[in-house]
């Protein structure tokens, strides 16, 4: 196979400049409950070290690229995070390579990553560990980390993503990705990983992981697209929750989503999947799908169906010509060949630890945070790195920090076994507050700080300044087990986002800096001005001195000149 | 003469602070909250939050929240945490409040305000006596209010009266080594050292006296210098790099945390235009500065006058005041007793400072949790607080002049008089 493939690679060279070695490509999709599909394109491509140089990244700034071990963009719907290892010897150096990196990455992916300054960049400590092989090379590395929580992820990013991949969205899974379905999705999100991998004996390669994560709402991305304006459902088309004692002919409470919807690969993605794309592993099959073996499930014709022993998931090699689609159809639950739940989707395992954060408080003046941890499992301990990177203007006292524990009976307090803080400075930094806690099984963490709003200068607030400033997600890494009987699932370092905040701040009011100028100047200047007047002028009495002097005196003279003229006139006409 | 007088008086004050404190256990966080009480640069909040930092190995200054001074650090990592033993800190409170009540005792005890060397007023025998001006500043609203809400500038009070005390009472090096202290915790109180070392060279003792001047205002800003230059030297020792010092006088002079306060630059430098911050921060200074050379010159006789006058200014256009300052300049001011009437605006400037003290609050809450009113609310109920605060000042001043002139000229006393 790799002789096979290396023959290959003068050909590819001429097709695509990016791919070399090998390169393959997997769609899996998982039914959720609720009638949710959980849909994971997944594209990974190695190229050797040496291609990678030689080639379209030969100049000097794209080499820092090609050096970052381990580069990762996150786009979700709370925003764009990038963080990579950059070697350096120094700081500055660090610094300077990060910048070059975000310009890049920015033009490369017309995503607004140039505006992760310093303000918004950390250097993670605890959280995050490098993937891959990287020898002696840590030494030397920086791990800065950027996030833009306001980024908005739209096509323009989905467009740039799919040219970096052999077939361009033409053929195979990627000719399912279009913006109007990817970004209609109840969730999303777009990852390229790049990590070096050496293999014994060989020479390194590095590769580039390219995922797009999408739950789609099954009723939703059906509706055709003839009518896509959604419209409330004739009363005989309503679904209505039958489980409500009012339930009849006449009375309907409606229901969000009704289970066991029909559907097609080609009817939720508005087209079918155009064969393979040449160039993919033929190893790897292309399509997946986790469902009970108990789940009907109609292809295409030519399609070789491969089960996996565990009953759960099948894979389908499809040919490499013409349009493959799938039919999930409606399983009844009643009648003789009734089927349950069970039946239809496998249940989503528990994940190890469930992450919520949310603001406290009210008025602009001052807050808290509250993350509120729970570890679902009964019996293992889970370890993990919470990881808070916040705008300068979110002003917070550590020393409010407390870690509250409920459940377990006999739980000690100190959970938190390790704080790394680094305050934030005004206009230059924001803060980081990195802790390592160990959540008992079965139990719940409270995580709450206070913080204070900063009232920033009028130029600084974005035009809709009332809108709030978003919060940038906090980032859980969960540490892998140290046990020795721990699964697989729990030997790796896995990381888990909560919701970015939204913070509202107190805004002054922005259409009048002229008259603050002028009043404040006046409050000063009558201040500065009556007291100067004191200071230096004399006291004289009120009869004493020049009567006539001044202004008041012209004036007390002018008004008798007329009074006089005024009764000599009137004498006249007298 | 003696501390038996005022022991009751200091007991009683002492015994409502900490009444306040043991009844009302959520005033004393409620106030440290406010921003009429804590600033940017005295709160207590955040000398917590300095605190907990230094006592981590954190350095405090190298982060946005701490702009306090070093030594502070140390001084209360000695107490028990404040959380957890709050009564010591309100003690340390109630302490400091009682010591400047009775510096504040002994300068008015001295008659310096109606009687200095260089002048006599012909109303000195109408002068309150320092138990009146103590028990005035003890049981002064804004100063419960204060020590309530422990912000860190009731040092800087304490240390400036205690300059003003040891001035009189013909110690001027101690009194030197107060106002570096005071200086070194807030800043702006270098600028009383030229009223202060006058009032010192009047007040010398006929023992051991310099006769000339300059040979003495160079001891004393020698003494200044020194005392400083030392302060500095041991929050250098203490923080290992001089990173304090942009982050507390710094933040002073560049104005980089707006956070409101009851004074008038807070909104003024948001609402500047950028290019034209660095000018109006220097003409917001040099203003700030340009009256004590005026005042000390115009005043010379009456160097303790212009103090007064001073703290009455500072008040109003510091860049971070709040009601702390007030207090100070409202405590020097009976002082001044027997010249109250000669001013001419007494009840329009107490007026509008009532004003201002109630409808403050209720307009901040009005913008920030109501969100009913915007900034410029409570933007115009500063404005009305300077306005007010600077009529008093500047009544003052003329009531002082006035009696000056009334030395001169006995019998213009009562009559209607106009300047030219």
């Amino acid at each position: 196979m790799r002789s096979f493939l290396s023959y290959l690679i003068p050909l590819l060279l001429l097709f695509s400049d990016v791919f070399a070695s090998d390169y393959h490509e997997q769609l899996n999709l998982k039914p959720l409950p609720q009638s949710s599909l959980l849909a994971s394109f997944n594209f990974r491509s190695n190229t050797s070290l040496s291609q990678f140089e030689a080639h379209n990244f030969r100049p000097m700034g794209c080499r820092e690229l090609g050096r970052a071990p381990w580069d990762g963009t996150k786009e979700g719907g709370t925003g764009v995070e990038l963080w990579a290892w950059l070697e350096a010897d120094t700081e500055e150096e660090a610094d300077l390579k990060w910048l070059t990196l975000t310009n890049a990455l920015s033009g490369l992916f017309c995503a607004s990553l140039n505006f992760i300054d310093e303000t918004r960049t950390t250097r993670p400590v605890m959280s995050f560990r490098p993937e891959g092989d990287h020898g002696s090379a840590l030494d030397n590395m920086h791990l800065l980390h950027g996030v833009l929580p306001h980024e908005i992820v739209c096509t323009e990013n989905l467009t740039p993503f799919l040219k970096l991949l052999p077939c361009k969205g033409k053929a195979g899974i990627s000719s399912l990705l279009s913006g109007h379905k990817l970004f209609d999705a109840s969730w999303q999100s777009m990852a390229i990983d790049i990590r070096p991998i050496c293999p014994q004996g060989q020479e390194c390669v590095l590769q580039i992981e390219q995922t797009i994560d999408m739950v789609l709402d099954v009723e939703r991305s059906k509706r055709p697209r003839g009518n896509p304006i959604p419209r409330p459902p004739p009363g005989h088309d309503l679904k209505c929750n039958t489980s409500k004692p009012y339930h009849s002919g006449d009375t309907c409470f409606p229901s969000d989503f009704s289970e066991g919807v029909e559907w097609s690969l080609d009817q939720l993605f508005g087209k079918p999947l155009k064969g393979t794309c040449p160039l993919t592993d033929l190893d790897v099959p292309p399509v997946c799908i986790h469902a009970p073996e108990s789940r009907d499930i109609l292809t295409t014709p030519g399609v070789t169906e491969l089960k996996n022993p565990d009953g759960l998931s099948r894979c389908y090699q499809i040919p490499s010509e013409g349009d493959f689609s799938m039919i999930l159809p409606h399983m009844s639950r009643e009648g003789d060949n009734a089927k349950t739940v069970a039946d239809e989707t496998v249940q989503p395992e528990t994940p190890l630890l469930y992450a919520e954060r949310s603001f406290t408080g009210h008025g602009q003046e001052r807050g808290g945070v509250q993350s509120i941890l729970i570890n679902p499992s009964p019996d293992t301990v889970v370890e993990f790195v919470y990881m808070e990177s916040l705008p300068w203007f979110m002003r917070i006292y550590l020393h409010t920090l407390q870690a509250r524990v409920e459940g377990t009976s006999g739980v000690k307090d100190d959970i938190v076994e390790e704080i790394y803080y680094r305050p934030a400075l005004d206009r230059t930094r924001g803060t980081q507050l990195e802790l390592r806690v160990r959540i008992p099984p079965a139990s719940t963490v409270f995580l709450t700080y206070e913080f204070e709003k900063s009232i920033l200068r009028y130029t600084e607030y974005p035009p809709d300044a009332n809108r709030g400033f978003d919060v940038a997600a906090s980032i859980i890494t969960i540490l892998p087990s140290t046990s020795p009987g721990a699964p697989p699932s729990r030997r790796k370092t896995s990381n888990l986002r909560t919701t970015s905040l939204l913070l509202s701040l107190p805004t002054p009011d922005f259409s009048m800096p002229y008259n603050v100028i002028i009043f404040t100047s006046t409050a000063i200047a009558l201040a500065f001005g009556g007291l100067y007047n004191i200071l230096v002028r004399r006291f004289v009495g009120a009869d004493e001195g020049q009567a006539a002097g001044g202004l008041k005196g012209k004036l007390a003279l002018l008004v008798a000149k007329l009074s006089a003229r005024v009764k000599a006139a009137k004498g006249k006409v007298e | 003469m003696g501390f038996q007088d005022t022991a009751g008086l200091y007991g009683a004050a002492a015994a409502l602070r900490l009444a306040l404190f043991t009844f009302f256990p959520a005033l004393p966080d409620l106030l440290t909250s406010r921003v009429e009480v804590s600033t940017p640069v005295t709160s207590f909040k955040r000398l917590q939050e300095g605190l907990f930092l230094y006592n981590h190995n954190v350095s405090p200054y190298d982060g946005g929240v701490y702009h306090q001074a070093p030594l502070l650090l140390p001084l209360f990592s000695l107490l028990p945490d404040a959380q957890a033993y709050p009564y010591f800190t309100y003690l340390l409170y109630v302490l400091v409040d009682i010591v400047s009540a009775d510096a504040l005792y002994k300068i008015a005890e001295s008659g310096e305000a109606a009687v200095s060397k260089l002048f006599g007023s012909a109303r000195k025998d109408r002068q309150w006596s320092g138990y009146v001006v103590a028990a005035i500043f003890l049981f002064n609203p804004f100063t419960i209010a204060t020590c309530l809400g422990r912000p860190t500038n009731v040092f800087t009070t304490c240390a400036i009266l205690h300059a003003i005390s040891k001035a009189i009472s013909g110690n001027p090096l101690t009194s030197m080594l107060a106002l570096s202290f005071a200086a070194y915790l807030s800043m702006y109180p270098i600028l009383l050292l030229p009223p202060l070392v006058l009032l010192a060279y009047d007040r010398q003792h006929p023992s051991k006296k310099i006769t000339s001047i300059l040979p003495f205002t160079g001891i004393t800003i020698l003494t200044v210098t020194a005392s400083l230059s030392m302060l500095l030297a041991i929050s250098y020792l203490l923080t290992g790099s001089w990173e304090f010092f942009s982050s507390t006088y710094g933040i002073q002079l560049t104005l980089t945390d707006l956070t409101p306060n009851v004074g008038l630059w807070w909104y003024f430098f948001i609402e500047m235009f950028d290019s034209f911050r660095s000018f109006f921060l220097g003409v917001f200074w040099l203003h700030l500065s340009s009256y004590v050379g005026g005042l000390t010159i115009r005043i010379r006789s009456q160097p303790l006058a212009t103090i007064t006058i001073l703290l009455g200014i500072f008040s109003i256009f510091k860049p971070y005041p709040s009601i702390a300052d007030i207090s100070l300049s409202l405590a020097v001011v009976p002082l001044f007793r027997h010249i109250f009437p000669l001013m001419r605006y007494t009840f329009f400037a107490a007026s509008t400072i009532l004003y201002s003290t109630f409808l403050g609050p209720a307009f901040y809450y009005l913008w920030i949790y109501a969100g009913s009113g915007n900034a410029n609310f409570f933007y115009a109920i500063t404005l009305v607080w300077s306005l007010g605060q600077s009529l008093l000042v500047s009544d003052l001043t003329f009531a002082i002049l006035r009696d000056e002139w009334e030395v001169e000229r006995p019998e213009m006393v009562g009559k209607e008089i106009r300047q030219i």
